[in-house]
């Protein structure tokens, strides 16, 4: 456990209605360089980080009373900020993406690369785990989980899946994490490792 | 719908770093702050924190906000008198 940090007075500042005007100032200040550097050229847009900084003093505003000093609290005030900047630069980015071509599907076939000609041997192990793969994808996931790994491998965001899916960030990790696990168990039922498996990835 | 080669190969190495309780979002996400002051810092990591490493090697998401974190950070140490 790491000791707490000092918060520079931040907190009794923002409380103090005779001293928050200025706190506030000086925090947006702060922030509005930090988001500047982290997300001007992705947003392409002063607006977005001007706007972001305002949500981020309202959101530190409400959230006083979770400060716990495990960092500055400069830092956990960027966090808040960096959290709102990144939901809402995704929501941007990806509400022009269709899943349309996802839903539909609950198969997720396995694409088999005919490499046997380099490496015999490789080949034919290689083919026998990515048969085990399809299997398993096919006996031990739900129509749901095919879907949400489909999506993620496909690029989309936990985050926008949750928003799509009416579900949230939490939820879907757990689906994902859940038929990770279950093709995980499967493959040492088969009597293949962790190194098996990651092995094929090179 | 196929997964590519590419997709599979992810796919495999997200199932080899499967553990039992993983941290999901919103604690690797909570704790994110202390994480980078740690990781800047060189400090070795806490078991807490060293959950909160597995969890963005897992989750791509988290990982882009680590990193977008980090710059954001950097922009106040850059700019700092």
């Amino acid at each position: 456990m790491s000791a707490a940090h000092e918060d520079d007075g931040w907190v009794d500042r923002l409380r103090d209605p005779t001293q928050q005007p200025e706190a506030l100032e000086q925090l947006r200040t702060l922030l509005l360089r930090g988001l500047r550097r982290a997300f001007l050229s992705k947003a392409g847009d002063d607006a977005f980080v001007e706007d972001v900084t305002q949500d981020a003093l309202v959101r530190i505003l409400d959230r006083l009373d979770q400060f716990e000093g495990r960092s500055r609290f400069t830092t956990w005030a960027m966090s808040i900020a960096v959290r709102l900047a990144t939901s809402q630069l995704r929501r941007k980015h990806t509400q022009d993406i269709s899943l349309d071509g996802l839903t539909g599907s609950n198969s997720l076939k396995i694409e088999f690369a005919d490499d046997s000609a380099e490496k015999p041997s490789a080949g034919i192990e290689r083919t026998s785990l990515l048969g085990k793969l399809q299997e398993l994808i096919e006996d031990r996931l739900t129509d749901r989980q095919r879907w949400a790994i489909q999506a993620l491998l496909n690029g989309v965001p936990i985050e926008e899946i949750a928003r799509r899916t009416e579900s949230n960030p939490n939820a879907v990790y757990k689906l994902v994490h859940d038929a990770r696990a279950r093709l995980k168990h499967g493959f040492e039922q088969a009597g293949y490792t962790a190194d098996d498996l990651v092995g094929l990835s090179h | 719908m196929s997964l590519t080669q590419d997709q599979i190969s992810i796919l495999m190495q997200l199932v080899a770093e499967t553990t039992p309780d993983e941290l999901d979002c919103t604690g690797c996400l909570d704790q994110l702050a202390e994480f980078a002051e740690t990781h800047l810092a060189g400090r070795p990591l806490s078991d807490a924190l060293a959950e909160v490493q597995i969890h963005m090697k897992n989750c791509p998401c988290c990982e882009h906000e680590f990193q977008s974190f980090l710059e954001a950070l950097q922009g106040i140490a850059d700019d700092a008198p």
